[in-house]
């Protein structure tokens, strides 16, 4: 009987830890998921906050053309490269407004240019972010001059951060607004750059580059706002639903505008 | 039967003990699992803190840096460390600290042996600094014993074409010997203006010296940072062609008929170690040759005193088209460019006002020694006031002048254009006075592109006052330098 009774105790507290045991490890698989995630999204965002302080680094009155201009990879000409117009220089402009719509930047590209790391007298890198599906890319390569950064950088992208949900089908973010109601304002994808121009006609000072009229240009960015919403592999253990986490940052270019 | 019974309970004996062990590893498992799981949260947590706080650290050490180069600044450092005096050159290999240290903590960034070493000195030039000399953070807790930001110490030094590792001239080499300057005046190869670093061993006179910032900011779990600024200063390089100039079309013009009075463009009146120059400049300038400005200023001063109206070239009365080359800078000449020049000096003054003001709004601390910057957003009125103004007044509305009063330094009414005086008294302005007029007859705001308006000096024929006098010391003291402007920026990388 003693041994009956211990017998029934002991497959109770082991089903009942068993239990928990599930119930912990699902919890902690999904919850690494959602942190390497998290991790992934932190580092690749630092970077790009990183990349957007040093743009236009060195400016072009680093120089003082006495001898006529320097090599145009040895400045940075602005703290963002566009596309179309960049080698015959006219900018884009961004968005919306009087002229011709950049296709980078936009809200899912941005070419940063910039020197990397002035030591190793190298010249100028453009550093290139798209987002492919839902592949945030990266690509970098050196300057070139007369070059155009959008052929320039596409072929060398490489994988930065991976289920960027930024740009999900309409599908895809009813599903996410279901769980996380105040992700995805108005139901539409979210921006992954966004971009702050002097206004000309302030105030305030500062303006989204669609609103800042005739500073509505590449060539005047001095902020670049991030955004970056990515999804866990795999759905939640326990209730099925997809796990999300939202990233927001802001670089901010310290070279003055040329 | 004692055998059987232990026989019988054989089986059941440490079954708890196996139950309760078996029990705790779980609870164990589980119990791991969950620390693991928060472990890995809390240190990405920590890991992000630390490269935001480190940035964040650095920066704010090259901002009290930059902000400590101007001579308005409290903590102005030209006042411990003579060679960071506005105007003075900062020779190449002495290299300024700005320390920021812990209780008990000694920093000494040139010791090789000390945790915060420099070595990035030594990567840029190649060589030590020659002279070292420090001074202590407004946050340094041995003085202030309060948490601030956690930068180690920010370095101020000249800067070469090898150190910044450009090849500024486009030269083809890296000159090791000459400091660089910023020239805001500065023409690129076809003639064109070009402000930029330039490297000369003679700079010209609109050439100011370009400073390196570089900060040091660390923490104690290792994170560190260095930042770097290149900084110049920069002035509002007001440079009046005319001890009176009138910007704008059809002006008006009447003047006293009193002897007294004077506008005159010799350089005159001393301030401190500068004295004035040989060369005079126009006495009364207009920047419109082709309307009635000239004819509205010499058909309105009284023929007896012609000769009070003096200037560049000698010819009396001294009235002058300075709008061209060489004259009026093109910025002074357009709605746009007036706008943006009230846009920097109200963002950096000293004092703002909105009008109507009168002298009792002037600032007490505004002396000789102490010139500032004072802006009047409306009109403004002296009257019956006996003081001296010093430095820079600007008056957007209507400026009526008491010539009991007078003024050291520039006046500039932009906005109406219109000063005026119909009182007596023996004050005058020592310096150049500048007007334009931005806004239409209702007080709106021209647009950028449209003429500029009809300013009014108008002191009726009975006022009296000494009038204006160009002095060029004066001109150039009270235009400290507004800020130390960036520019460039860039982290260093960390080998």
């Amino acid at each position: 009987m003693e041994m009956m009774i211990a017998t029934v105790i002991f497959l109770l507290l082991c089903s009942a830890a068993f239990a928990l045991l599930s119930v912990a490890q699902q919890r902690y698989q999904t919850e690494s998921q959602v942190l390497n995630s998290f991790q992934e999204a932190r580092f690749g965002l630092d970077e790009i906050i990183r990349d957007v302080n040093g743009s236009g680094y060195p400016p072009k009155n680093s120089f003082s053309f006495n001898l006529g201009p320097p090599p145009a990879n040895d400045y940075a000409s602005t703290p963002v490269a566009w596309a179309p117009g960049y080698v015959s220089n006219t900018p884009c402009v961004i968005d919306s407004g009087t002229g011709v719509i950049c296709t980078t930047p936009g809200n899912f590209d941005l070419i940063i240019e910039r020197d990397v790391d002035p030591w190793r007298h190298d010249g100028v890198e453009w550093t290139r972010y798209q987002l492919q599906g839902t592949l945030l890319a990266r690509a970098q390569t050196w300057k070139v001059s007369g070059g155009d950064p959008d052929a320039t950088t596409s072929p060398a992208f490489v994988p930065y951060v991976q289920n960027v949900m930024n740009n999900a089908s309409p599908t895809q973010i009813a599903q996410f607004k279901a769980v996380y109601p105040q992700m995805f304002p108005g139901g539409n994808p979210v921006p992954i750059f966004s971009y702050i121009c002097p206004n000309a006609t302030p105030p305030p000072a500062s303006i989204a580059c669609p609103l800042a009229g005739s500073y509505n240009s590449p060539v005047n960015i001095t902020d670049v706002e991030i955004t970056l919403i990515v999804m866990a592999p795999t759905q939640d253990a326990q209730s099925g639903l997809p796990r999300l986490i939202e990233l927001h940052g802001r670089g901010h270019s310290l070279n003055p505008i040329q | 039967m004692k055998r059987d019974r232990k026989r019988q309970r054989r089986p059941e004996e440490g079954i708890a003990l196996l139950i309760a062990i078996f029990v705790l590893l779980l609870i164990s498992v589980v119990a791991i699992a969950l620390l693991v799981s928060s472990g890995t949260e809390t240190a990405l947590g920590a890991n992000y803190r630390a490269s935001s706080t480190v940035y964040y650290a650095a920066l704010a050490g090259l901002e009290e840096a930059r902000g400590r180069l101007l001579p308005k600044n409290p903590n102005y450092l030209g006042l411990s460390v003579p060679a960071l005096v506005y105007g003075t050159t900062l020779p190449l290999g002495q290299a300024v600290y700005v320390l920021n240290q812990l209780p008990s903590e000694t920093i000494v960034p040139w010791d090789s042996s000390d945790k915060y070493y420099d070595n990035e000195y030594q990567r840029e030039f190649g060589v030590a600094p020659s002279s070292n000399s420090s001074v202590t953070s407004v946050w340094d807790n041995n003085v202030q014993g309060i948490p601030g930001p956690t930068f180690k110490w920010v370095r101020i030094n000249a800067v070469t074409e090898q150190s910044l590792y450009l090849d500024i001239n486009h030269s083809g080499s890296y000159n090791s010997s000459t400091p660089i300057f910023y020239d805001l005046a500065h023409l690129d190869s076809s003639g064109n203006p070009w402000p930029s670093l330039i490297e000369s061993p003679s700079p010209p006179s609109t050439a100011v010296q370009a400073l390196e910032l570089t900060a040091l900011a660390y923490l104690p779990n290792g994170s560190q940072k260095f930042l770097q600024y290149l900084v110049a200063p920069i002035a509002l390089n007001l440079n009046p062609p005319s001890a009176l100039t009138m910007s704008g079309n059809n002006v008006t013009f009447s003047v006293p008929s009193s002897s007294s009075f004077w506008v005159n463009g010799n350089d005159q009146f001393s301030v401190g170690s500068c004295a004035p120059g040989p060369n005079p400049i126009v006495g009364v300038g207009y920047t419109n040759n082709g309307d009635a400005s000239q004819s509205n200023i010499t058909t309105a001063i009284p023929s007896g005193n012609n000769s009070h109206f003096t200037g560049y070239g000698g010819t009396t009365p001294n009235v002058s088209y300075v709008g061209g080359v060489g004259g009026l800078a093109a910025n002074l000449q357009s709605v746009s460019g007036l706008d943006s020049l009230v846009q920097t000096i109200t963002q950096n003054a000293d004092v703002t006002i909105s009008g109507p003001a009168t002298q009792n709004d002037m600032p007490s601390a505004m002396s000789a020694t102490n010139p500032m910057t004072i802006v009047v957003n409306g009109d403004l009125t002296f009257n019956g006031w006996h003081g001296v103004g010093y430095g820079i007044l600007l008056v957007t509305g209507t400026f009526t002048y008491d010539p009991d009063a007078s003024w050291n330094g520039i006046v500039l009414v932009i906005g109406k254009g219109i000063i005026y005086s119909y009182q007596g008294g023996t004050g005058q302005f020592n310096g150049a006075v500048f007007l334009a007029t931005t806004v239409d007859g209702s007080g709106n705001p021209l647009p950028p592109g449209s003429p500029l308006g009809s300013p009014s000096f108008d002191f009726t024929s009975g006022s009296g006052g000494n009038g204006v006098y160009y002095s060029s010391c004066w001109v150039k003291y009270v235009q400290t330098p507004m800020t130390y402007k960036v520019l460039s920026f860039h982290e260093i990388p960390q080998s």
